[in-house]
């Protein structure tokens, strides 16, 4: 294990032998330290200085701590989720409280509730509006997996009809949960690659002409072609960069 | 005479009172006095008695309210759907239960909505569950399931997990995937 050094400036430890990895993989940026010989960071006496890292992190460092919620309250999960925006679970403390009520401003779509078939629509829309790059929790059984309601009018997981990202069980969950499945999700976008959301490869079922649709890597069974069933989840994305092959003109 | 049981609770079970007043309102109709568990005082109905019994007994019994008005689906039986509307009246502070017995092939009720207003929702409901047709309710559409749905819930023969549940919102979404593919290509065309 290599020896950390104390920071001159801020008093932090920090690695100083080159750049360390984290747990999630991912380059962990370099304090900047006078003392030290690396390449990656430096400072002179007067304290400007420079560090380096990856770009990868610092964009994702950027998007896991500026997550703007999206809060779809269906039913009773609903009021826990306004609690964990409270000042009693204090969302802010992970950089996700701006919760706001327009698809286009946010980047994280929480299903808190009971997901209908007839509200489908609405929930579908609302995760098309918002710009990429998003990412969903579903909060609580019902929207994980329908719940306890085995029911004709209810969508038996919300990964029906979207890809989810992280399933909070609970009914309804605690503000604990929910925060703790946030943490979860920022370790998640820790490890993405900032240009390509989506690490698992999905299927490819269709091509129309340059854009390729998959379906959902989230999708919890097995791929089928698609046909009208509760019981088969399909959902289809559309892969801005799949193979382009353009006409060339002249 | 005090019109409510010990309890504080409507005199739902002390019909006599309730029997001879409906009894005089719906003179010269053919209505039968069933038995209910519940006390309450039930009549069946003919369906082309109904609208007359349901006039009466708001004109001369003083039933001002109109508190539920449902379907049961006796499968097996028939004739198969018995819709059941329960008055109550505030000034005597009791009840009445009217069922109506229709068949499947003809399941039609005269609608209660031009003596109750309030009745609207509740036919609208149970057309919407059990396929009943109210006659002459002005806007008889579904209420809780989307309009376009083929089926009726609470029927007997639907299965508890639905018939195609998704088909509707699958439709949609075909239908948004073509209408995004025709505006892209719009686009690559100019």
């Amino acid at each position: 294990m290599g020896s950390l050094k104390q920071d001159a400036h801020t008093g932090e430890l920090g690695p100083v032998d080159g750049a360390d990895r984290n747990t999630a993989g991912a380059l962990r940026p370099l304090v900047g330290d006078r003392t030290s010989a690396s390449p990656l960071s430096a400072a002179d006496d007067s304290g400007n200085g420079f560090m380096a890292t990856s770009l990868d992190f610092v964009v994702n460092w950027g998007r896991k701590n500026s997550l703007w919620p999206m809060p779809l309250g269906l039913s009773c999960c609903g009021i826990e989720l306004m609690a964990m925006i409270g000042p009693k679970f204090d969302l802010a403390r992970f950089g996700a409280e701006a919760a706001r009520f327009t698809p286009r401003q946010c980047d994280l779509l929480v299903v808190a509730g009971t997901l209908t078939w007839k509200m489908a629509r609405a929930c579908r829309q609302i995760y098309d509006q918002m710009p990429d790059p998003k990412w969903v929790i579903a909060m609580g059984v019902c929207s994980s997996s329908g719940g306890m309601y085995d029911s004709y009018a209810v969508v038996q997981g919300v990964d029906s009809i979207l890809p989810v990202d992280v399933y909070v069980p609970g009914c309804p969950p605690r503000p604990d949960a929910v925060i703790d499945g946030i943490l979860k999700l920022q370790k998640k976008i820790e490890r993405e690659h900032p240009h390509r959301r989506v690490l698992r490869v999905p299927d490819v079922v269709e091509v129309r002409g340059h854009e390729q649709w998959y379906r959902a890597p989230n999708a919890a069974v097995a791929a089928k072609p698609h046909t009208s069933s509760t019981h088969e989840k399909t959902t289809y994305f559309v892969g801005r960069d799949a193979a382009a092959p353009k006409e060339q003109k002249r | 005479m005090s019109s409510t049981t010990d309890s504080g609770r409507p005199a739902t079970s002390k019909s006599g009172a309730t029997a001879a007043r409906v009894a005089a309102a719906l003179e010269g109709l053919n209505v039968r006095t069933v038995d209910a568990r519940d006390g309450m005082h039930s009549l069946v109905v003919e369906r082309g008695d109904l609208a007359e019994v349901l006039n009466r007994l708001q004109s001369r019994a003083q039933f001002e309210q109109v508190t539920l008005i449902t379907g049961v689906d006796h499968l097996p039986a028939q004739p198969r759907f018995e819709v059941v509307h329960q008055l109550w009246s505030l000034v005597h502070r009791d009840r009445v239960r009217l069922k109506t017995f229709v068949t499947s092939e003809d399941a039609v009720v005269p609608t209660a909505t031009h003596l109750w207003p309030g009745a609207a929702f509740m036919e609208r409901e149970c057309f919407d569950m059990f396929g009943i047709r109210f006659e002459g309710h002005e806007n008889l559409r579904r209420l809780l399931m989307p309009e376009d749905y083929e089926h009726h819930p609470l029927r007997k023969e639907f299965p508890h997990h639905g018939i195609e549940p998704d088909k509707l919102y699958r439709a949609w979404e075909r239908e948004r995937r073509d209408e995004f593919f025709e505006r892209r290509s719009a686009e690559e065309a100019r």
